[in-house]
């Protein structure tokens, strides 16, 4: 093939297929741009930053949601497209992932409107940062390709380092960004060694080549004490490193309490939920591409996955005990947040390894449902449950952004008798805070309910899921503790003489906003189906 | 117009009379920020709310008949004579099949029209993961839309009459009587507004629980009404006699609801749906719960096994259903069915008050009048007897029995003590669990139309007379003792006449011969009460061993008439016993005595026709296949179910026999306490045992405390001390040691990760200060436990995964 026939083919590629299909990113780009230009040009009075990542967010989401629908009305012919010769994925999972992230954007965009965190003058800044983070999750969810699984990542943490930092002249502040951006060094660091360990012993960096060449490498060694294979095991323990530390999992969960009591609760909200869907979205094809393709027969390679699983099950019972355990003795309400997202993502890793173990365990001669119907389950529970999670935590960080607004103050012990002075706010957290405990009617209820019951199917793959599942269970009792203390505080406490009044009003936008977020929580609880239903439609086309 | 045009309008005319009063609720119980306690307002809505629902239901029960071009009333006529009973019982079966199974139109063509009687649907689907499905269905039949128009008026006319009845609570400062403080008597807001929005949310559960399509949401309502109930037998709350009642109500419907999730998880394990009709979705059927069990001739497949008797499943054409791997067919074991039939059931008896749960329903008495004549006279206790016929294909013929037993025990045994009762309400609320019981002995002895024929007769004379005696009560400034009363037909005539109708109704009196336009002169209980002794006194006659299922309603039809013509002859006939109270007693108000003469012209005539009337064919339309033909013992000495031929052959007999007791019953009253020629306290006297052990209710409360309540307080004394000593203990040492880990834990992150780091990090201290490199020990910190974490889990993976090629 001659060059200018390949170059021609790259454009018609690059300008029929795939940018028309990379719309809400390509939106997201403009606004970025545009953003700088504000910034230029000094037009913030005329036309305010928050206005420009709003309109951005907006025609993103718009188009997002015409996609999805577009998915809802074809029946499926082509359902997933690769886009820019591979680089990414376009599918029902990357579509969702642009709403949930986008939707999220706007929630965050107009929290920061209505909490003022970045001044006037620094808007154009923190919104470039902000933007720029989400693009860089939308594309961990629909990244194809080992390179943009690196490029995702490290552009969805470079703008998260400054946004930490971004309460210029705080000193816990400047600390915890500069933590986290070490510290994301060193992750990013072991994840492209793994990377490039992975890349070189398969020949492939497409995700979808590499579930072949993976298939290749284990008919070719089959010997374990081959230390090609140790390398391979290596390098992909090294991968998911990278995305432990995105995910915050325990023992590489250190930087997570340290940067969000740094950092803005606005920020800490967005860490939390979004930059945790992404990399949920990014783990789910890292690991569909080590399942390799589907109905295949190699019985060592299915082996070495059903490990891999039952070891992520391990990490996500480690890291939800750790998280609730450690979550007791705070003091600080965002530190506490901070340990609750780190249990948070355990649970919902416990969805992961369950697909993992399904979906190379042994199916068990009685199974009522098959083998992708049980993984469909697993991912429909990760993906409702990260709906739930998008409002019950960024609900929780929202009031705590809100109070502070308010008494300056972040310390549980602040918080008595928040129930009389401003009893809504209260009564909203209180949704929130049930609902991450998982209590019924709230739909942090149902979604744990869902991974669980995916658990329990699991263990007829592998008897240890049985016990992730005691423990996530056990886990739900030991959450129970530090959230009632919260609320016992806000409800039960009476302020001191000394502390500040709060005067919150319902009716105000701030008080309209808290009810949006946190009325969802009550809803996904009560009225299951229509998100169940999406989830399962997203989940269908991964199996 | 087409079908889907049809069942949407049914679907949504109902479901407007179900939601309305749920709106209205959610408006009234805000009153108090709206508006005011002396104002009526919320009283209003509430009533447009339940009036507009009666005006939707009956507006879907004519649009059904028109549709069906009154299919309902004519096919049935000839079921009961003798000629063409074989073709009469074909066009039957083709009608039922349809009615209960929900085919297709177009089936069985001959006999069914265009629409069909049934429909089935699904609101909303709140939940579908995996097996598991929770929706919000309906399911409309004969018997529902019959249900929903009865509800919707009596709760009408008792919302109308709460207006007057409660009137004494529109006030900022009601004074309680019953309650006694330091400072006299107690002083409170009235509530009348949250009256009122207790009553719209138990219209609202009490329509869902009929409307409702599948079991799950059935038990939802369930839950509700008797919450509801639970509301409003407390609705004094100061009074601590209601508090008790209120907890004794709720916690024995408990003790039934036990039973019926029992059964509801036998079903679900089984049967894997909780749908009453079938379902097509996607172009797959799922049979209901009801077509699975029986052929759509209502037989009941049965299967010799080694491990026991076991029932086939089959699907709406009676083929039977396979499982989709092994292609066996689908059973389950027969004695499991019988448990699931007895779980539910007992959920039954717990909300129709029935033996041995019977004893609530006296207590709660203490709610307000309305109150009384709406949820545990008319409708709410009435739901267990509609579960029960709902639910009849479930029932095999061992658990029939066991209704039929329920049912007659309870009757006797509850009339037995109506005829000492002195509390004007308290006699009619065991009256009332007398009448539950007839009606399930109906359904017990295979008569299920008559069974629910009664439920609907009851709920009108029976409203009508707890709501004579609300006006009674509230005419004599609440007396409710009858031994102060007499006399007082003079000062109240609306109440006592229109009281009278009902007493006349309940106990069956009739004038059979001469016929006025050929009907019988008789009130509504008659016809009602007859379907079901001629239905005992067959089945006592195909299973003569059973005979007692005869002989006590009989004698029960006896002693109703007694006990409720002594009621009346106490209350409003001969002279006056406490002058205080004939005094100041005085009629009710007109928006209270309207809702009792409407109340009475419904008691007396609703009935018009007996078993050939509008009424009981519109009922039996609903009635799930093979009963109407009856079932032969296969087994000699099993149990016989009498077909509807049986059963009319010995019509006349029964009748006459009931009759002449019913007359009796009600001589005695009259002589005892008309025209007083004999006295009761001699009698009293002379059977002074006998007498103390009605007054005590068979001692019911004594054997429960013994048998439960006393041993519950020794075991939970035992517990006590074993949760004191033992489990605190165990307890304590868990938080205990839930605190040292999650101590620990701490320490371990900032002692020991700190502390090792610390000195792995003086080691390269040494060297980071030669490069003079400002560091934070923290951050260093972190950044080993990259690396360690990668070594651990790299050196555990790799190690895994040799051992695992090893082992």
């Amino acid at each position: 093939m001659k060059f200018s026939e390949l170059l021609s083919k790259l454009v018609a590629d690059t300008c029929d297929v795939s940018l028309p299909l990379f719309g809400p990113e390509l939106c997201i780009i403009g606004a970025i741009v545009g953003l700088l230009l504000v910034r230029l040009c000094n037009f913030e009075r005329v036309l305010p930053a928050s206005f420009v990542a709003l309109a951005g967010a907006g025609a993103g989401l718009g188009i997002s949601l015409l996609q999805f629908r577009q998915f809802g009305d074809a029946v499926a012919e082509q359902a997933s497209t690769p886009l820019f010769t591979g680089l990414l994925m376009y599918d029902p999972f990357t579509v969702f992932f642009r709403v949930f992230l986008l939707l999220f954007l706007l929630f965050v965009v107009y929290l920061t409107i209505l909490s003022g965190i970045p001044d006037k003058e620094d808007g154009p800044d923190f919104y470039v940062l902000l933007l720029g983070a989400t693009l860089g999750m939308m594309l961990m969810a629909s990244a194809n390709h080992l390179l943009m699984v690196f490029l995702a990542v490290e552009m969805t943490s470079v703008p998260s380092y400054a946004m930490v930092g971004f309460l210029k002249g705080r000193k816990l502040s400047s600390e915890a960004s500069l933590k986290y951006v070490v510290y994301g060094a060193g992750a990013a660091g072991v994840m492209l060694y793994g990377i490039s360990l992975l890349a070189g012993l398969l020949g492939a960096a497409n995700l979808t080549d590499m579930a072949h060449a993976l298939l290749r490498f284990s008919e070719m060694h089959t010997e374990f004490s081959d230390p090609a294979v140790r390398a391979l095991v290596l390098a992909v323990l090294m991968v998911l490193v990278g995305l432990a530390f995105k995910l915050s999992l325990v023992p590489f969960h250190f930087w997570c309490p340290d940067a969000f009591e740094g950092a803005a609760a606005e920020v800490g909200g967005f860490l939390s939920v979004a930059s945790k869907a992404g990399a949920f979205g990014l783990l789910v094809r890292v690991c569909l591409a080590l399942v390799g393709p589907p109905d295949h027969e190699s019985t060592s390679l299915a082996t070495v996955n059903l490990y891999l699983g039952v070891g992520l099950g391990i990490i996500a019972a480690v890291t939800a005990t750790f998280g609730n355990l450690a979550a007791y003795s705070q003091k600080n309400m965002k530190r506490l947040l901070a340990y609750s997202t780190i249990a948070h993502a355990g649970y919902m890793l416990m969805a992961v390894a369950a697909m993992m173990v399904v979906l190379n365990g042994s199916e068990p001669p009685d199974a009522v449902v098959s083998r992708a119907e049980a993984a469909r389950d697993c991912i429909e529970g990760l993906l409702y449950y990260l709906v739930v999670y998008f409002f019950m935590n960024l609900g929780a960080f929202a009031i705590v952004a809100l109070i502070r607004n308010k008494i300056f103050s972040e310390d549980i012990a602040d918080y008595a008798g928040l129930a009389r002075q401003a009893p809504g706010l209260a009564v909203c957290m209180l949704l929130c805070l049930f609902s991450l405990v998982g209590l019924p009617p709230f739909g942090g209820f149902f979604g744990k309910f869902v991974i669980f019951a995916s658990l329990y199917n699991a263990g007829f793959y592998h008897a240890s899921m049985w016990v992730v599942l005691a423990i996530g269970g056990l886990n739900t009792v030991f959450s129970l503790v530090y959230y009632i203390r919260v609320l016992k505080v806000m409800f039960i406490g009476s302020a001191t003489d000394d502390a500040r009044t709060i005067d919150f009003s319902m009716a105000s936008n701030a008080g309209r906003y808290v009810l949006l977020v946190s009325v969802p929580v009550l809803l996904l609880g009560v009225l299951v189906n229509p998100v169940s239903q999406i989830a399962r439609q997203v989940a269908k086309q991964l199996f | 117009m087409d079908l889907e045009t049809y069942q949407s309008t049914l679907a949504r005319l109902l479901t407007t009379a179900w939601l309305l009063p749920l709106c209205g609720f959610v408006i009234e119980i805000f009153a108090g920020w709206w508006s005011n306690r002396r104002s009526k307002a919320a009283a209003y809505l509430a009533v447009f709310c339940i009036a507009t629902g009666f005006v939707c239901s009956l507006t879907a029960l004519l649009y059904w008949g028109e549709k069906t071009e009154w299919a309902a009333f004519a096919g049935h006529a000839a079921g009961h004579g003798e000629a063409g009973a074989e073709h009469a019982a074909g066009a039957h079966d083709g009608a039922h099949a349809n009615a209960a199974h929900h085919a297709a139109a177009g089936a069985a063509a001959h006999a069914t029209p265009a629409y069909p009687l049934a429909v089935s649907g699904t609101h909303y689907v709140l939940v579908q993961f995996g097996r598991l499905r929770v929706a919000i269905d309906y399911y409309i039949d004969s018997l529902t839309l019959a249900m929903f128009t009865m509800v919707t008026l009596i709760a009408s006319l008792i919302h109308v009459f709460a207006i007057g009845y409660m009137g004494d609570e529109l006030t900022d400062d009601h004074e309680d009587h019953e309650v006694h403080t330091s400072h006299g008597h107690l002083h409170r807001p009235g509530r009348y507004y949250r009256f009122f929005a207790y009553l719209s949310l138990f219209s609202f559960s009490m329509l869902g629980l009929v409307l409702a399509g599948n079991v799950f949401l059935v038990f939802v309502f369930w839950e509700l009404v008797g919450i509801c109930s639970y509301f409003l037998i407390g609705f004094y709350t100061e009074r601590r006699s209601a508090c008790l009642a209120a907890n004794k109500a709720f916690i024995m419907n408990r003790v039934g609801d036990f039973g019926f999730l029992i059964g509801l998880m036998i079903l679900w394990t089984w049967f894997g749906t909780f749908q009453f009709a079938e379902r097509t979705e996607d172009g797959q059927t799922t049979p209901g719960l009801f077509q699975m069990l029986r052929t759509p001739e209502g037989e009941i497949l049965r299967l010799n096994t080694q491990s026991g008797q076991r029932v086939v499943l089959v699907d709406s054409h009676g083929d039977p259903l396979l499982d989709p791997t092994t292609r066996e067919p689908k059973t389950v074991p027969y004695l499991l069915l019988v448990a699931a039939g007895m779980g539910i059931f007992a959920g039954c008896i717990g909300k129709s008050a029935q033996f041995p749960l019977q004893t609530w329903l006296p207590d709660a008495m203490e709610g307000p009048t309305p109150v009384s004549a709406l949820v545990h006279s008319a409708t709410m206790v009435a739901a267990g007897v509609y579960l029960t016929g709902r639910f009849y294909p479930m029932f095999m013929p061992e658990v029939l029995l066991a209704i039929a037993y329920v049912g007659c025990i309870t009757l006797f045994l509850a009339a037995t003590i109506a005829v000492v009762a002195t509390d004007i309400k308290r006699v009619l609320a065991y009256s009332t669990i007398s009448q539950l019981g007839y009606m399930m002995l109906g359904l017990g002895v295979g008569a299920w139309g008559a069974g629910l024929f009664h439920l609907i007769t009851h709920a009108f004379f029976k409203s009508l007379m707890f709501l004579c005696s609300g006006a009674v009560i509230y005419g004599c400034h609440h007396v409710q003792e009858m031994p102060r009363m007499g006399g007082l037909r003079r000062k109240m005539p609306i109440t006592a006449y229109t009281m009278l109708v009902g007493v006349i109704a309940i106990c069956g009196l009739a004038i059979p011969w001469p016929t006025v336009f050929g009907e019988k002169i008789a009130f509504s209980g008659y016809h009602s009460k007859d379907a079901i002794v001629a239905a005992a006194l067959t089945f006592a006659q195909l299973n003569p061993k059973h005979i007692l299922l005869f002989l006590l309603p009989l004698v029960g039809a006896g002693i109703t008439a007694f006990y409720m013509f002594r009621l009346w002859f106490y209350t409003f006939a001969g002279t006056p016993r406490d002058e205080h109270v004939y005094e100041h007693a005085h009629e009710a108000p007109a928006v209270m005595w309207i809702p009792l003469v409407v109340l009475s012209l419904f008691a007396a005539f609703c009935a018009v026709g007996g078993e050939e009337g509008p009424l009981f064919k519109l009922l039996l339309n609903s009635e799930p296949a093979g009963v109407a033909a009856g079932r032969e013992s296969a087994v000699p000495g099993g149990i016989s179910i009498p077909g509807h031929a049986a059963v009319a052959a010995n019509h006349v007999a029964a009748g006459v026999d009931a009759l002449i007791v019913a007359g009796l019953g009600a001589f005695l009253a009259y002589v005892f306490y008309g025209v007083r020629w004999l006295n009761p306290a001699e009698v009293k006297n002379q059977f002074a045992g006998l007498h103390r052990f009605l007054i005590e209710k068979w001692r019911f409360d004594e054997l429960y405390d013994v048998m439960f309540t006393r041993p519950v307080h020794i075991i939970a004394r035992w517990c006590t001390w074993i949760d004191r000593t033992v489990f605190d203990g165990l307890l304590h040492a868990a938080a205990r040691l839930a605190l040292d880990v999650a101590r620990w834990d701490r320490k371990f992150d900032e002692g020991v990760v700190d502390g090792l780091v610390n000195k792995v990090g003086d080691l390269t201290f040494a060297t980071g200060r030669s490069f003079r490199v400002i560091q934070t020990g923290r951050l260093r910190q972190y950044v080993m436990f990259i690396v360690v974490g990668v070594i651990v889990i790299g050196v555990a993976g790799i190690l895994f995964v040799t051992q695992l090629r090893a082992g």
